[in-house]
């Protein structure tokens, strides 16, 4: 599997997660939410992570900060390199250094992300109190101003409290406590989710433009192949706690040699711009994480499937940067 | 044209809130056939939850009528409206709070024929059960299951099962795919089609996602801050959208078409504001790009082109 | 990411509603514990006569005065020289069955206002809570008192003065738990086929918002019984020779440091009876939740 990846760039990667396995243990049963979870991110990439709910999308990026919760998640295999340092064994004094200066994360619901009793400029000032010590008080003021201004906010209006924006406002002060370090990693969970779409539309638009501004890199964590095809550069593909397929936005939304996961995604996603009279949804239900099966985990539900898949896990066939974990693709790789 | 099943005329529903009063639907008048789907569209806040809710009284009307097969329901009394609840249903948003937790999947599919007294002996209504169950795509052994124990694709089928338990004809769908993955959204869907298909029924489609009514819907309404802005047949819709809203709110959708990904995108300025004491012009001018010193009139519904209506001043009639 | 559960695909046929409460309550150690504690406490206070006669009660006799525990006084004498273990036995039949009783009215009596309240809303929401917020402005023990000064004195209408004194707390419980459920959309799916309030309140909301309401009367049985000691020591409802916990313990108050048994023995048999009572609530509460695993 190793070998596959490391083609992937020949620039030192900013982040790699190697075979990544990380499980949750309930009182019911352990819950396998990532089963060799691979991925490579360079510097400046901006990356979606697609996958639907309980595909282990959340539970890598908690991984990535060390902020699985304690004593139920644990990681079991695997490495996640940043930047030269090893994740796993950091010591929780480089995690600190770590979070929030050099790595920040966006999450879903910009309501419950911003704290209710304190003014919006001074929560962006706290982020810069706290990973910048030495910055002036007037460089400081002067950064949360610029910011502000940055994600569409009049910096007149940090002295206000958090109900006094609305939903799109808020999210747009979340990204700006995010950003305010100039991290060169940026976790965004499902950032527009909870947002309307005309509200989606402006915060993908001020993404954008961020996005020329600052060069760090992103993982846009999301359900929603729309917002990557609009917004990122590369695409993973995660199902079962693993991705199945990655490549460049260009070659995985072609819709040719996809993944038949992919494909069934694409399939069900009801098109604006044609009619079909129904819409053909993946048969069967997503794979239980207590209790995968143990060949390709979308074997059951998959219209190809073979005796092979049953029982052999596929390696990341790669064809150039696009890989496809499936036994389709076997004897089929093109350098 | 036939009496329609479902008709609406100048409904409105105001909330009195500390600040004035909340104009959360608005005139509203609309028509539905029988086996027909009226799709409505719109942001949150625009008060499609709350015209889905005032149709079936669960919210009582401010003003207007609401006609079913001709007859204003608004007047009926209690015990009429429990006849009418007989044929229409409504099934709801989210798939974990719109099952109670302690009751097993087939008491809370049996509940409304209990509560209806459609059925009478046990046995009758245990085979009902089983019926509607099987119909609606879950297996004969989730009957003694509870919601926590399945998941948001199956709950949602058990919250559709609850809803043709006393066979409606009209079931006011509020959001019923939103909080699904898209690959349980398409099952959803498929399986409300079908239903429509093999029982004749009604809908009235409240959703937030273009992309879904546009599959569902026979015609599609659009609302802005409790007014009808824009209301035609789909294709009609989506082939020569009038209002400039309607326009907005197809452009904001991401597209996994990548030829369209640097399409000229009509990004609207600011967000929806709550309708209290609205002024009398029409509400979306704030953030309209074509806002001009008319749109400060009134502006009622035209026809732009047979059956298609939107009200804003630059479409002439 | 959402935590799955295993989904348990096997079918658990024919077991009725209340089978599968009493199968989960079953599993729940603590809770059993609780119930045999429970119902061995009430079959001994019950079954008194049979082994010790009443008139050991009241039977003074100084000159085994503040004997401690034996083979013949197996809880020790008291200052007059009278049977504890006679006492307390016969006294539990006021204390526990009292505090029951006052806990299962209150908790009635509480549930119907607190759920009319919290679901209606509006006026008799208003309404009822004033009155409430009126009883609650008052000291409990004043309330009693007043309401045994009204009626009379007795144990019924000790019963009575105690449970208006509890009702209060219970109805705010209960009216905060409600409100937050009215809106869900069970039940609105509820009202969509036009049932009726009561059944609404009864089926979907009530049985929603039991825990913190049993978690609640359990606490309050402890507090209960020690208010009818209060009582008793004002002279109201019960008063000494008749034995209760409460009274017992006031009576000994001033012997406890050099004869700590005549404290001891009362004050453990009232935090016994609330322990059971409070396992037995927590784990009825868990097994009336479906979501709780079996």
């Amino acid at each position: 599997m190793d070998k596959t990846l490391q083609t992937a760039g020949s620039r030192e990667a900013l982040l790699e997660i190697r075979g990544l396995h990380a499980e949750y243990d309930t009182d019911d049963a352990v819950v396998h939410a990532l089963n060799g979870f691979d991925l490579t991110l360079q510097r400046g990439e901006k990356l979606g992570l697609v996958g639907e709910t309980g595909a282990g999308k959340t539970t890598m990026a908690l991984s990535i900060l060390r902020l699985l919760p304690p004593r139920v998640g644990k990681i079991t295999q695997g490495s996640i390199t940043y930047d030269g340092i090893d994740i796993l064994s950091a010591s929780p004094k480089e995690m600190l250094a770590l979070r929030g200066a050099r790595i920040s994360m966006i999450f879903q619901d910009p309501m419950t992300s911003l704290n209710p009793v304190t003014t919006v400029g001074d929560q962006v000032l706290e982020v810069l109190k706290l990973h910048f010590p030495e910055m002036s008080r007037e460089e400081r003021d002067a950064r949360v101003d610029e910011i502000m201004k940055m994600v569409g906010i009049p910096p007149s209006r940090k002295g206000e409290y958090p109900h006094q924006f609305s939903g799109g406002m808020k999210q747009r002060i979340v990204i700006a406590m995010a950003l305010v370090s100039e991290p060169e990693l940026l976790l965004a969970d499902e950032p527009t989710t909870a947002l309307d779409v005309t509200i989606q539309a402006q915060i993908l638009e001020l993404m954008k433009q961020l996005k020329e501004k600052l060069n760090s890199a992103m993982v846009l964590i999301t359900h929603d192949l729309g917002v990557v095809a609009e917004f990122c550069d590369t695409v993973a593909i995660v199902y079962a706690g693993e991705v199945i397929e990655q490549g460049s936005v260009e070659d995985v939304y072609a819709r040719k040699d996809n993944h038949p996961y992919t494909t069934g995604l694409f399939n069900c996603i009801p098109d604006l711009y044609t009619t079909a009279d129904r819409l053909e949804p993946i048969p069967g239900f997503m794979a239980d994480p207590t209790d995968l099966p143990q060949g390709c985990s979308f074997a059951p539900r998959c219209p190809h499937c073979t005796q092979r898949c049953l029982q052999e896990k596929p390696s990341m066939y790669l064809r150039g940067n696009h890989g496809v974990k499936c036994h389709r693709f076997s004897g089929k790789e093109v350098k | 044209m036939a009496v329609p099943l479902i008709e609406t005329r100048h409904l409105k529903k105001y909330f009195k809130t500390p600040a004035g009063l909340l104009h959360a639907v608005d005139d509203v008048s609309f028509k539905i056939q029988p086996g027909e789907t009226l799709g409505v569209v719109g942001e949150s806040g625009c008060g499609k939850s709350t015209l889905g809710r005032t149709v079936l009284r669960l919210l009582e009307a401010t003003e207007g009528e609401v006609l079913y097969k001709g007859e204003n329901i608004l007047r009926y009394s209690k015990r009429d409206m429990k006849k009418v609840h007989l044929n229409m249903q409504m099934i709801f948003q989210d798939p974990f709070t719109s099952l109670n937790p302690r009751l097993s999947i087939s008491s809370i599919i049996a509940e409304p024929i209990k509560v209806c007294g459609t059925l009478k002996d046990k046995g009758d209504i245990q085979k009902k059960v089983h019926e509607l169950m099987e119909v609606c795509g879950l297996p004969e052994r989730y009957v003694n299951t509870y919601p926590h124990e399945l998941d948001g694709g199956r709950r949602q089928r058990v919250g559709l099962a609850r809803a043709l338990a006393v066979d409606p004809e009209f079931i006011v769908c509020d959001e019923p795919v939103s909080a699904l993955d898209v690959s349980v959204q398409a099952q959803i869907l498929n399986l409300l089609m079908d239903l429509q298909d093999s029982k004749g029924l009604s809908y009235l489609f409240i959703t937030h996602d273009l992309c879904v009514v546009r599959h569902i819907s026979t015609n599609i309404m659009v609302m802005y801050m409790g007014k009808v802005v824009e209301y035609a047949p789909k294709d009609e819709l989506f082939q020569h959208q009038a209002h400039p809203y309607t326009k907005a709110l197809l452009s904001a959708i991401p597209t996994t078409d990548l030829s369209r990904r640097g399409r000229e995108r009509r990004a609207l300025t600011g967000e929806v504001a709550n309708p209290i004491d609205p002024a009398p012009g029409c509400r979306f001018a704030p953030r309209c790009p074509y806002a001009a010193e008319r749109c400060k009139q009134p502006q009622e519904l035209k026809q732009v082109a047979p059956g298609h209506y939107a009200a804003c001043a630059m479409c002439q009639p | 990411m959402r935590k799955k559960k295993k989904s348990p695909v096997k079918t658990v046929s024919g077991r009725s509603v209340w089978g599968m409460v009493w199968f989960r309550f079953r599993k729940n150690k603590l809770a059993m514990a609780g119930l045999f504690l429970l119902l061995f406490m009430m079959a001994a206070i019950l079954a008194a006569p049979l082994y010790v006669p009443y008139d050991q009660v009241v039977k003074q006799n100084i000159v085994e005065k503040f004997t401690a525990p034996c083979a013949q006084h197996w809880f020790g004498t008291d200052q007059f020289g009278r049977d504890l273990f006679a006492r307390i036995v016969y006294g539990g039949r006021i204390s526990l069955f009292m505090g029951l009783g006052v806990v299962a009215i209150s908790f009635v009596v509480g549930c119907a206002l607190g759920g009319a309240a919290g679901y209606f809303g509006g006026r008799v929401d208003s309404v009822i809570m004033r009155f409430v917020d009126m009883f609650m402005a008052i000291p409990a023990m004043l309330l009693s008192m007043a309401v045994v000064a009204a009626l009379g004195t007795g144990v019924d209408k000790l019963l009575v003065a105690l449970s208006i004194s509890q009702i209060p707390r219970f109805t705010r419980v209960v009216r905060s738990s409600i409100m937050t459920l009215r809106s869900q959309e069970f039940v609105e799916a509820a009202k969509c086929c036009g049932t009726s309030s009561a059944r609404i309140i009864m089926k979907h909301i009530l049985p929603n918002g039991m825990g913190p309401v049993i978690v609640s009367a359990t606490l309050t049985l402890g507090q209960v019984i020690l208010s009818i000691a209060s009582l008793g020591f004002l002279g109201i409802g019960v008063s000494s020779p008749t034995p209760e916990w409460g009274t017992i313990l006031s009576e000994n108050k001033i012997h406890i440091r050099y004869h700590p048994y005549l404290g001891l023995i009362p004050g453990v048999c009232i935090a016994l009876a609330v322990m059971a009572v409070n396992f037995i609530g927590d784990g009825l509460r868990d097994a009336l939740d479906p979501r709780t695993k079996n």
